[in-house]
């Protein structure tokens, strides 16, 4: 398995402190992101949560390791009963009205590669139902919402 | 259509061929008999499999032979593969956040300038 870490860079079209909010409050991370209650951007803080609300099988343990208030916020990302720790870490980047997210998760390759079952369900059943479906009609709603 | 590992593997029934085919070569007709649906729709899974790469078909005398190509699986996986799909799909909806977020901000107080 590669052990490079994963990077995804994107261009917002929003100012960088709109953008840290999305990552940070969890009234605007449960609408785009998970519902973590009582969310701090705080070195330290530990959180866990579910990949879906009908999936209870895999729960994410994360814990804050650095916070660069507006510009930096990196924790580690493992599963429950399952070997292996990553870190995920956002960088924001001022670009004018914008701005540039890089998102780095490293340390995928320390998770168990042989659990096809854990792999499939986890990823493609539980996470694309709420990432196509339900994130998919939130936003839609939302916006039809903000229209009127 | 989409045709990849993760299209594939999104359809319950061809997840259980799959794992069928994981460990032996089985012919169309012994696939099918392990499905309560019929041998049409076994055999539209089987194509749309081989369509993303994921089986084989040989022809062996009058028979059809459906392999999976483990190779391809292990695409499936492959956790950087998974995270790269995961974050890209999270990022594509927090991009729609913002935009919604903007927008709603701009109806409440039109004056604000940039």
């Amino acid at each position: 398995m590669k052990k490079e870490p994963l990077i995804v860079e994107r261009i917002l079209d929003a100012p960088t402190n709109l953008v840290w909010d999305a990552l940070t409050d969890n009234n605007k991370m449960k609408k785009w992101y998970f519902d973590i209650e009582h969310f701090k951007a705080e070195p330290g803080f530990e959180f866990q949560f579910y990949g879906s609300s009908d999936d209870k099988r895999y729960l994410h343990l994360c814990k804050i390791l650095e916070v660069e208030q507006g510009r930096k916020l990196s924790y580690s990302w493992k599963y429950k009963d399952y070997a292996g720790e990553s870190v995920l870490t956002f960088e924001l980047f001022e670009e004018g009205n914008k701005t540039r997210l890089k998102l780095t998760h490293e340390g995928l390759e320390t998770f168990p590669a042989d659990l096809p079952d854990f792999a499939v369900e986890s990823f493609t059943a539980g996470w694309n139902h709420i990432i196509g479906t339900s994130l998919k009609e939130f936003v839609e709603k939302a916006s039809e919402h903000t229209e009127k | 259509m989409r045709r990849d590992v993760f299209q594939a593997i999104a359809d319950p029934t061809r997840r259980e061929i799959l794992e069928l085919l994981a460990t032996q070569t089985m012919n169309l007709n012994a696939v099918s008999d392990n499905f309560n649906i019929s041998r049409p729709a076994i055999s539209k899974h089987i194509r749309i499999l081989t369509e993303c790469g994921l089986i084989i078909i040989q022809q062996e005398g009058r028979e059809r032979q459906c392999k999976a190509d483990l190779g391809k699986m292990k695409q499936v996986v492959d956790w950087t593969n998974q995270f790269q799909v995961f974050w890209n799909n999270k990022l594509d909806a927090l991009e729609s956040f913002l935009a919604t977020e903007q927008q709603s901000k701009k109806s409440i107080s039109p004056k604000n300038k940039k």
